[in-house]
This record gives C-alpha cells, sequence and structure tokens, in this order.
C-alpha cells in the first residue's frame, strides 16, 4: 500500500514537471529549474557510494568531467549524434569507476577517499595537458539552443536514475547487501557475500549516471574547459548537499540539492562579488551539518516523525514505509 | 641528458626532504587519531601566509620565527581536535566518513577563508639563504645546491630527530604509541585518550604550519596551493603505509624524486599524473605501503 504511495507521488512529480514548460516557457527559468535537476543528479548519485554504502568520494566531479569531455570529443571529432555520445558518456564514467574503483575499493574507506582526491587532481592536470581535451582553453560545440530539449532531457535522465536507484537501493536485494557492507563488512563476508565485488558495482552505479549528466551539461552550455567541468567546486557542492540533506536516502540529497542550489543561485545573483565567501558558506554548512545533524535534515527529520508515536525506536529510514503507525 | 642525472637526485632529495616533515605529523595524528584530515594542505597554507605577513611585518629573517608559528598554530590545532574527535567517537551515523567530511569541510573553510582574505596571487617569502647557493664543477660533471633547499633538508632532518627523539624517549610519545595501538586498552592503562590526541594533533598541524613557511620561502606560496600538498601528503603516507613512519622518509624522497626527474626531462605537468599512477600501482599491489607494515 505504502509503496503504491511513494510510487504515485514519485510519478505526480514527474508529470508534473513535464508539463513546466508548457505552462511558463521563459528560457531563463527553464535554465534554472534544468540546473536544479542536474544537482539533484549528482547529489543523489554520490549519496549512493557515499550514504549507502559508506564511502566517501573525493572525485565525484571526475565522472561527470569525463561524462563532459567524451560527449565534447565525439560530437565535435568524431561527428557523432547526442544520442549516441550520451551512453558513451555514461560508459566512459562508468569503466574508469571500474578501474579505480577495482584496487582502492577493496581496502578501507580511507585509501578510496584518498585515491579519488588525488584522481580528481590527476584528471584536472591532463584535461589541461592533452590536446584532445584543447588544453586549458576548453572545447567549444556546436550550440543547439532549445531550453525545453535540454530540460526534458536532463529530467528524464535525472528522473530515470532516481527510479533506478530507488528500486535498488530501497526494494531489491542489492539494497541490503551495499547497507550491511557499509555497516559491517567482515560480517557481511562470512555471510557469503563479496564486499569488493558489491562495492565496485555499487561506484559503478553511481558513475554512469554522473557521466550522463555530464554529457547532457556539456551540449547544453556548449562550452566546456578544464576548471568548469572537472573542477573541484562540482564534487564539493554534490558532497554538501548529500551530507546536508542525509545520507543513506534518496529524498534527502535530493532536498539537501535543492536547498544548496537554491542558495547558490541567489547567492551569485546579489553577492556575486563575494565569490569566495561561499567556499566558506559550504564549508561551514558541512561542518555545522556533521557535528549537530549527522543525518541530515530529511534524516532529523524521519528520526523524529518516528520518535513521536513510536517512543524512542530508531531504525534506518526505507521512507514513509511505517505510516501506518 | 645523463649529465643532468645527478642534479635531479641530489633536486629530488632535497625536495622530498620538506615533505618527511609533513608527512610524519599526518602519519602520527593518521596513527592516534585514525582520520584521515584533508585539511593537512589548508595547514600549510595557512602557516605560509602566518610566515609572510609576519616576515612583511617585522623584516626578521622567516627561519628565526618558525618557532613562532608553530606555537600558533600548535594552540588552534589544540583547540580544533576536540571537535573533530567528538565527530570521530560519536554514536550517530558512520564516524569514519564523518570525521572525513568534517575535515573536508574543514578544508573548505580555511580554502576560502585563504582566497577571501590573502586574494589569488602568488607570494614568496624572502629569506637571508635564497640568494646563494653551492656549486661543485668537476669537468663535465656540475652540481648546484641552492642554500636554501638545503637549509630545508636541514630542517626536516632536526625536526625528523625531534620528533623520533619525542615518540620514542619520553612518556608522551610512550602514550601516543599506545594510543595508536589499541584506544581501549591504552585508557586502561591511564592513558587520557582526548589530553594526548590533542598534543598530537596540536604537534601536527604545527609542522604543517612551520612547513608551509618553508616552502614559501622554497617554492611560492598562495591561497590555492592547500589542495597540491594534500595530495603529495597523501602520496607519501600511502607509499609509506598509513601510521608506518619509519617509511615516511623513503617515500618522501621518491615523492622528490619524482617532481625533479618530470622537471627535468619530461613536462612537469604530468608530475601529478605520474603521481596517481604510483599511487595506483603501490594500491593494487602493496596497500599496505612499500613496506607491507602499513594498515
Amino acid at each position: 500500500m505504502m509503496r503504491h504511495r511513494n510510487i504515485l507521488w514519485f510519478i505526480g512529480i514527474f508529470v508534473g514537471l513535464l508539463v513546466v514548460p508548457l505552462i511558463y516557457s521563459d528560457p531563463f527559468f527553464i535554465r534554472i529549474i534544468t540546473e536544479a535537476f542536474m544537482w539533484i543528479g549528482l547529489a543523489i548519485t554520490w549519496d549512493v557510494i557515499g550514504g549507502y554504502a559508506g564511502r566517501v568520494n573525493f572525485g565525484h566531479g571526475v565522472f561527470f568531467g569525463i561524462g563532459a569531455y567524451v560527449t565534447a570529443i565525439l560530437m565535435t571529432k568524431g561527428g557523432w549524434l547526442f544520442t549516441l555520445t550520451l551512453p558513451m558518456a555514461g560508459l566512459g564514467a562508468g569503466l574508469v569507476a571500474l578501474v579505480v574503483g577495482f584496487p582502492t575499493l577493496r581496502l578501507m574507506g580511507a585509501y578510496f577517499a584518498i585515491a579519488m582526491w588525488s584522481l580528481a587532481l590527476a584528471f584536472q592536470q591532463l584535461a589541461l595537458l592533452l590536446n584532445i581535451t584543447g588544453g586549458p582553453d576548453g572545447m567549444r560545440m556546436p550550440a543547439f539552443l532549445n531550453p525545453a530539449f535540454f530540460f526534458y532531457i536532463m529530467l528524464c535522465t535525472v528522473a530515470a536514475s532516481f527510479a533506478l536507484l530507488w528500486y535498488l537501493m530501497e526494494r531489491a536485494p542489492f539494497g541490503l547487501k551495499v547497507g550491511s557492507i557499509r555497516e559491517d563488512e567482515s560480517g557481511a563476508m562470512a555471510l557469503g557475500l563479496n564486499p569488493t565485488k558489491i562495492k565496485i558495482q555499487a561506484f559503478v552505479l553511481s558513475a554512469v549516471p554522473a557521466g550522463m549528466i555530464g554529457g547532457i551539461y556539456a551540449y547544453w552550455i556548449s562550452y566546456i574547459n578544464p576548471a568548469s567541468v572537472l573542477g573541484d567546486i562540482i564534487t564539493d557542492q554534490a558532497i554538501v548537499m548529500a551530507v546536508f540533506g542525509g545520507l543513506g536516502t534518496l529524498i534527502g540529497p535530493a532536498i539537501g540539492a535543492l536547498i544548496v542550489f537554491a542558495f547558490k543561485t541567489l547567492f551569485w545573483a546579489y553577492l556575486s562579488s563575494y565569490q569566495v565567501l561561499y567556499l566558506i558558506i559550504l564549508g561551514a554548512v558541512i561542518a555545522a551539518t556533521v557535528v549537530f545533524l549527522p543525518n541530515g535534515i530529511w534524516g532529523t527529520y524521519l528520526t523524529y516523525r518516528k520518535s513521536k508515536p513510536l517512543g524512542s525506536v530508531i531504525y534506518k529510514s526505507v521512507e514513509g514505509d511505517n505510516e501506518h503507525a | 641528458m645523463l649529465l643532468l642525472l645527478p642534479q635531479a637526485l641530489v633536486d629530488g632529495i632535497m625536495i622530498g626532504g620538506v615533505f618527511i616533515t609533513i608527512a610524519i605529523g599526518f602519519s602520527l595524528a593518521f596513527g592516534v587519531m585514525h582520520i584521515i584530515d584533508l585539511a593537512v594542505g589548508e595547514w600549510i597554507m595557512l602557516g605560509a601566509f602566518l610566515g609572510l605577513y609576519l616576515n612583511q611585518w617585522t623584516n626578521i629573517e622567516p627561519f628565526i620565527f618558525l618557532p613562532v608559528v608553530f606555537v600558533v598554530f600548535g594552540l588552534i590545532g589544540y583547540y580544533v581536535q576536540p571537535v573533530i574527535f567528538r565527530v570521530v567517537s560519536g554514536k550517530k551515523g558512520n564516524p569514519l566518513l564523518m570525521g572525513l567530511v568534517f575535515t573536508f569541510g574543514l578544508a573548505l573553510i580555511f580554502k576560502g577563508a585563504g582566497l577571501t582574505i590573502f586574494g589569488f596571487y602568488s607570494h614568496s617569502i624572502p629569506s637571508v639563504f635564497s640568494k646563494g647557493s653551492f656549486s661543485i664543477e668537476l669537468g663535465n660533471f656540475f652540481l648546484t645546491i641552492p642554500v636554501i633547499r638545503f637549509m630545508g633538508l636541514s630542517y626536516a632532518i632536526i625536526i625528523t630527530i625531534m620528533l623520533q627523539y619525542l615518540l620514542k624517549k619520553t612518556d608522551f610519545g610512550l602514550a601516543a604509541r599506545a594510543l595508536a595501538q589499541n584506544r581501549e586498552a591504552s585508557g586502561l592503562m591511564g592513558i587520557n585518550p582526548k589530553k594526548t590526541s590533542s598534543y598530537v594533533y596540536a604537534i601536527y598541524v604545527g609542522i604543517s604550519a612551520m612547513t608551509g613557511v618553508l616552502i614559501g620561502c622554497i617554492f611560492t606560496l598562495s591561497a590555492q596551493m592547500g589542495f597540491k600538498y594534500t595530495v603529495f601528503s597523501f602520496f607519501v603516507v600511502v607509499l609509506a603505509g598509513m601510521g608506518y613512519m619509519s617509511g615516511v622518509p623513503w617515500a618522501a624522497f621518491l615523492l622528490g624524486l619524482v617532481q625533479s626527474i618530470f622537471l627535468i626531462y619530461f613536462n612537469p605537468g604530468y608530475t601529478l599524473l605520474a603521481l596517481f599512477v604510483i599511487l595506483y600501482g603501490v594500491l593494487l599491489i602493496s596497500p599496505k605501503g612499500l613496506f607491507g607494515r602499513g594498515w
């Protein structure tokens, strides 16, 4: 019963968003909404490895950047169609995740964090030096000026990722496996699970949609350079959004993404001369969240809602499952 | 080509010396608190800027006020550590993950503050040692050693010896090592884990900041430099084996050699890429570090 209600909510919001460009087609408005989808997508995909699997990924922006560069290179140098480059962007990001995840995810979480932090810097350098990426000048692509097209493709990609991740993480056994590895890796191993394999699967699962979102971003903005698609700020914001919203859920990072993105948009609109202050605020938000609200705003809300009728029973948030209480 | 090889080796050892001090502090803090401090590069950056401003204000030789920088940042570290301790030993969520995320937040704050206060320009700290250099010339064979780099290496060796003495010969060192081995058991033996961790973190932050001043004298300093030095510290610590301090000097010299060889023979822009490839290879083949003695 409750499961149907969740799906109905999801479909309702999705359909509601589908008609938005038909009602109000101001390009600036559409652009802001499209970017909000993009950040939701990045935050929920970060949360798959960060929240569900409990491995902090400090290089999520790498997958976004790889997707963007794969799309740009294939479209300008190879003359491919966008519909063909989109899966390639996801594939490229997934392959990198597979190769990097294999040695680092077998080890304890700190190694993975270090490796991804270094990988982010290495890819920035690589994009600055290679000829095929255009070096620091970046790449320019044929502009396709149709805001509604990008609105729909971003919405569909993010909604499809959300639905797939929700199914895998909240409904399918895979989510339980990932959760058991986060809670107790040796215990999971004793039950016959292969933690490395499952973590790599989760990592690839988080990388592929991020790469596709990067591909859409490249074609949408039609100009990319190492700072814009491989810069630290992408990873930083995705982490802040996911942690602030609530780790280990999908709704939490989506809400966190909306709040942080709204704040960012307002901040850059009114206080753009103080851009670097933004970093301080991001850092302060994440540090304060960790100290005062370790479950994020959504996790805190769920605990609060559950604690009212059920006393102090706290269990891991399978969203909306005990509304009958 | 081969003529430059001795120069590359000597340069590498001189650069590597600087990284020993950062990585030893980092390794110590990891051993005792079991968290990776992602703000290590930012401590270096902040220390370097304190050195720059002290130098501009007083015009005193930067090597003389290294202890001042150590004390200032030691105090900051001493008061920051309890917050990290609270996050890492918390009951909610995943404490280790939260520790990583918290130090990441610190790094963001410091970086933003650095960019806001110090701006985007590169500076360097003038020192009386910056000008001179020793040179050796024997026919085709020649070597140049800038005095400042030699001083950097000497500083690194002195700090390393002092830390070794502190860790191996004093009661405090015994407590810190016990804490690194087993937190609960050391608590039963009458060691105060909070106090000891705070001191260790203070020493680590102080040393990182002092090294920042040195980096400002030898190379350049800018508010964006933190990220790079964080990666260098990680590289050294992973190669040495996490928490295994005796491996740190060798890993640091290797990092210095990679840097100087890329600087002389290849495009220096590929240095970070090469570091990542080495890191990846080590994690693939021997994740416990080059000596197999890490965590």
